[in-house]
């Protein structure tokens, strides 16, 4: 499977590279495992992460695109629906067939037709709207709802981390 | 298993082991050395063996025999000597490892850690079983017999080992794009010695089996070999697919059928044989009340499992490429030109295609590969269960009263749901680890539900989702509607309930219903990658710049930007009147990264080299280009908000900030770019003097920071 898979991926790197979204920048570290990628993402304008740039490791699987890829924050990140050890847990990264909140529309998860480009984006959503009710980081979800102050106040500083400041 | 406990044990280094073995075999063959020459002395001198033993003569003089007869002497004394036979069988494993160890370093270089454990993992196993098999099944006393046995499956192991790292590096090569063909040469060639070994050690097996042992041992022996022999040869037909796949150009539509049949084949033979082989272990050492027996029962039932789960998959397989066939007709000439599109699944351009009755075209195989684990469309989600298959589950009233339904079986079964308020889900029927179950759902249950529960305020993706569900059944209904009804009930059946009882309110048909017409589009236009790429979406678009008249807040959780970027092309006139030039990169950069003269992408981006290593830099370039700019807009703002007297309107600052999050809505949006927008208007003249105070401000700021 895995001569498809690098095809399409090899097709993604160059739209990304050619096109790329405002913010993001994606693509494999070492083109010698075409499966392993690094994004960095910079936090949406007008929120309480804005201005940072977050890295991220992307893994996929040899039969991607029917597969999802898999995506782990390599920077330090306070965010409700990311995991304290970095794994970004949206919907979207979710195949149809396992919902591990149990809530998740099929609509709303992966499908061959998504790329990486769709993943970071949603993720860049993700951080500006955080969806409190899936939480993976459970004590980020709390700070988020009960104390937005505090929660920014991290929030900053993880921003500040991210550009090694 | 057993290795857990190995693995703990402290081994000894490479190095040190060949040492201690070398030594050993030097004084094993010194030992000998000196009792050859102590026998010599005997027959050269029977009289006087006193002085022989301490004077030991390094040549004597009357050297009876051949140097040939004397080395053989040696090798008999060894042989003789318990320690020494001991001390040579180390050493010929020393070398076995250092023959392996050559090997792996002039193929494979340094191993990868994945690799590394496959190896240990698959090396203790292998010794494990065939453990079992030396002194569990065959029963070997005779200390010669075992002595050939672990010869025999000594070098299968290392065959066996070597196919292994082979299959991994394969795979490891396979994910690259640009290896050298070198690479590939030396795995392929390494697979062709061990190929011929295999062959070697089968011939060798017939003639040991015909000469001495029998038919039994015979058959053992030769399973092992044609285990490792389908093993190899699997390795190199997959390997000659991809070599074939990645120097053809295009798209070779068959290869997955190949990829598919030949691991089948290769899997269902190399199952066979094993299972065969330890069925006739079982039956042939009369084991039945021993350890030994159970392991390998243990071993037949995992083998039999795995052969039945292949044959289900199989099956599976070929009912979906049968129910392909038969329901989705190949794409016309016609349909092919008016599509005009590659493949949403692999991007690759379609000569031949299936359309589904939604009017997506793909592959295919692609198709095929994607419906062997989902049943609808990947890019509409449109449900394709075969009807037929369904109407033959008979409703069966559920037990599960607390569980939900899983998400995309009541998405499937929405509609049987509609009219009989229970459905039953068999899983297995289409993937078989997806879960059977059925659910009732009664009128009542889903009134008490949805007022008591559900008002806790919903989320507007699940709005979204809950609003695409319901428009699956009525289509004709406008989406504004639908997601109004749904934030009063919360819940998709009581608003289906409403629309059929014609509680909803329903515009006048002149109502433009924009929203639903591009909710509806937007996976279509997801599969396409925007023209130009020039996507105006502004950064931080979380949020949809939805016309606030339609008053739909549609979070894009899934393809939000392919949304956005699709609305923003619909409405792009509307929001260009309050931005010129937003569409234009250049200015968009000037918009989003304030002080930057540089344009980052148009430096960096819009090249992609063919050099692999040009690649990796330019990336590498990006990031740190990107680092940069966040670094200096982070201080600059940071610096905003320290100087009062600084125009700080040029700038979000913090309060201003906290008085519009989280609500990210498009109103924030546009304030957030008009207020930069006072920046891109000034003067060149004013810029550079605004800049430079920028710069020194910037230092002074990181100044600041570090005394922090």
């Amino acid at each position: 499977m895995a001569g498809s898979a690098l095809k399409r991926l090899m097709a993604e790197y160059k739209q990304l590279t050619l096109n790329p979204p405002e913010g993001i920048v994606a693509g494999p570290v070492d083109e010698e495992n075409f499966f392993e990628w690094e994004a960095l993402i910079t936090g949406p304008e007008e929120t309480c992460f804005e201005g940072g740039v977050f890295a991220a490791k992307l893994t996929f699987p040899s039969d991607y695109p029917l597969s999802p890829p898999k995506m782990k924050f390599t920077c330090d990140i306070f965010h409700p629906n990311i995991y304290s050890d970095g794994r970004v847990c949206i919907s979207i990264l979710h195949a149809p067939g396992d919902d591990p909140m149990g809530y998740e529309s099929s609509a709303e998860r992966w499908s061959p037709v998504q790329s990486v480009e769709k993943i970071l984006l949603s993720v860049v959503s993700m951080l500006a709207e955080p969806n409190d009710e899936s939480a993976a980081n459970v004590d980020a979800a709390k700070t988020w709802r009960d104390n937005r102050a505090r929660f920014n106040e991290i929030a900053h500083q993880t921003v500040r981390k991210s550009l090694g400041l | 298993m057993p290795v857990v406990l190995l693995e703990r044990l402290p081994l000894p280094s490479l190095r040190t082991y060949v040492t201690v073995s070398v030594l050993l075999t030097s004084c094993a063959i010194y030992y000998a050395h000196l009792a050859q020459n102590v026998a010599l002395g005997r027959i050269s001198d029977p009289s006087s063996t006193q002085t022989n033993t301490d004077g030991a003569p390094k040549t004597p003089p009357t050297w009876p025999k051949t140097s040939e007869g004397y080395f053989y002497d040696k090798i008999a004394i060894l042989i003789g000597e318990g320690w020494c036979v001991w001390a040579l069988i180390n050493m010929a494993y020393c070398c076995l490892i250092l023959v392996g160890k050559l090997i792996q370093r002039i193929v494979f270089g340094k191993l990868r850690v994945s690799e590394q454990q496959h190896v240990k993992d698959k090396f203790l196993n292998f010794m494990f079983y065939k453990f079992i098999f030396i002194f569990g099944v065959m029963n070997v006393q005779n200390m010669d017999e075992v002595l050939l046995w672990c010869t025999w499956f000594s070098v299968l192991c290392l065959l066996h080992l070597l196919t292994q790292l082979c299959k991994d590096r394969f795979e490891y090569l396979s994910f690259s794009p640009t290896i050298p063909l070198s690479h590939h040469v030396k795995v392929l060639v390494l697979l062709a010695v061990i190929q011929t070994n295999c062959a070697f050690l089968l011939l060798l097996s017939v003639f040991v089996g015909y000469v001495y042992a029998g038919i039994n041992i015979f058959a053992f022996m030769a399973a092992e070999c044609i285990l490792l022999m389908t093993k190899s040869m699997y390795v190199i037909v997959r390997y000659a697919i991809h070599l074939w796949d990645m120097n053809h150009e295009g798209v070779w539509e068959n290869r997955a059928i190949y990829v598919y049949y030949a691991e089948l084949i290769f899997e269902l033979a190399t199952l066979s044989i094993d299972f065969c082989h330890h069925l006739h272990m079982l039956l042939w050492g009369h084991i039945f009340l021993s350890m030994a027996s159970l392991v390998i029962c243990m071993q037949l039932r995992y083998l039999f499992h795995d052969f039945q789960r292949r044959i289900r998959r199989h099956k599976n397989y070929l009912r979906v490429v049968s129910s392909m066939e038969a329901r989705f007709a190949m794409a016309t000439k016609e349909e092919l030109e008016d599509n005009n599109d590659d493949c949403a699944i692999c991007w690759e351009g379609m000569d031949t295609a299936r359309k589904l009755p939604c009017g997506h075209l793909f592959h295919s195989a692609c198709l095929r590969s994607w419906l062997e684990q989902d049943t609808s469309c990947p890019t509409c989600r449109m449900n394709l269960s075969d009807p037929s298959e369904r109407t033959t589950q008979a409703p069966v009233t559920g037990d599960i009263n607390g569980n939900e339904p899983r998400p995309d079986a009541q998405n499937n079964d929405l509609q049987n749901q509609m009219t009989n308020h229970f459905f039953h889900f068999d899983g297995s029927r289409y993937v078989s680890w997806l879960p059977s179950f059925s659910v009732e759902v009664t009128h009542t249950q889903i009134l008490g539900n949805g007022l008591d529960v559900n008002l806790a305020p919903i989320h507007t993706s699940q709005l979204d989702n809950m609003a695409r569900q319901v428009q699956e059944v009525f289509p004709t209904v406008p989406l504004s509607s639908v997601v109004d009804d749904l934030r009063m009930t919360h819940s998709v059946e009581l608003t289906i309930e409403n629309i059929i009882e014609g509680r909803v309110t329903i515009p006048p048909a002149g109502f433009p219903s924009r929203t639903h017409q591009s909710l509806l589009t937007t996976p279509a236009s997801a599969t396409t990658p925007p023209p130009g790429g020039a996507v105006p979406v502004p950064m931080g678009s979380g949020s949809v710049p939805v016309l606030p008249s339609q008053g739909v807040n549609l979070l894009p959780s899934l393809g939000g930007a392919a949304m956005a970027a699709d609305e923003t092309r619909e409405n792009g006139a509307d929001l260009m009147d309050g931005h010129d030039g937003l569409n234009e990169p250049g200015a968009r950069n000037l918009l989003l990264f304030g002080d930057s003269k540089e344009e980052p992408s148009a430096m960096y981006g819009h090249r992609f080299s063919k050099s692999a290593a040009e690649r990796e830099t330019m990336l590498g370039r990006r990031k740190e280009h990107m680092l940069e700019q966040a670094r200096r807009r982070f201080a600059s703002r940071q610096l905003s908000q320290g100087c009062v007297d600084d125009n700080s309107t040029s700038y979000a600052s913090l309060d201003h900030q906290e008085n519009l999050y989280p609500s990210l809505n498009v109103d924030s949006a546009i304030r957030f770019t008009s207020a930069h927008v006072p920046g891109s208007e000034a003067s060149d003249g004013q810029q550079d003097i605004a800049n430079s105070i920028r710069e020194r401000a910037y230092l002074a700021a990181q100044r600041r920071m570090r005394h922090n």
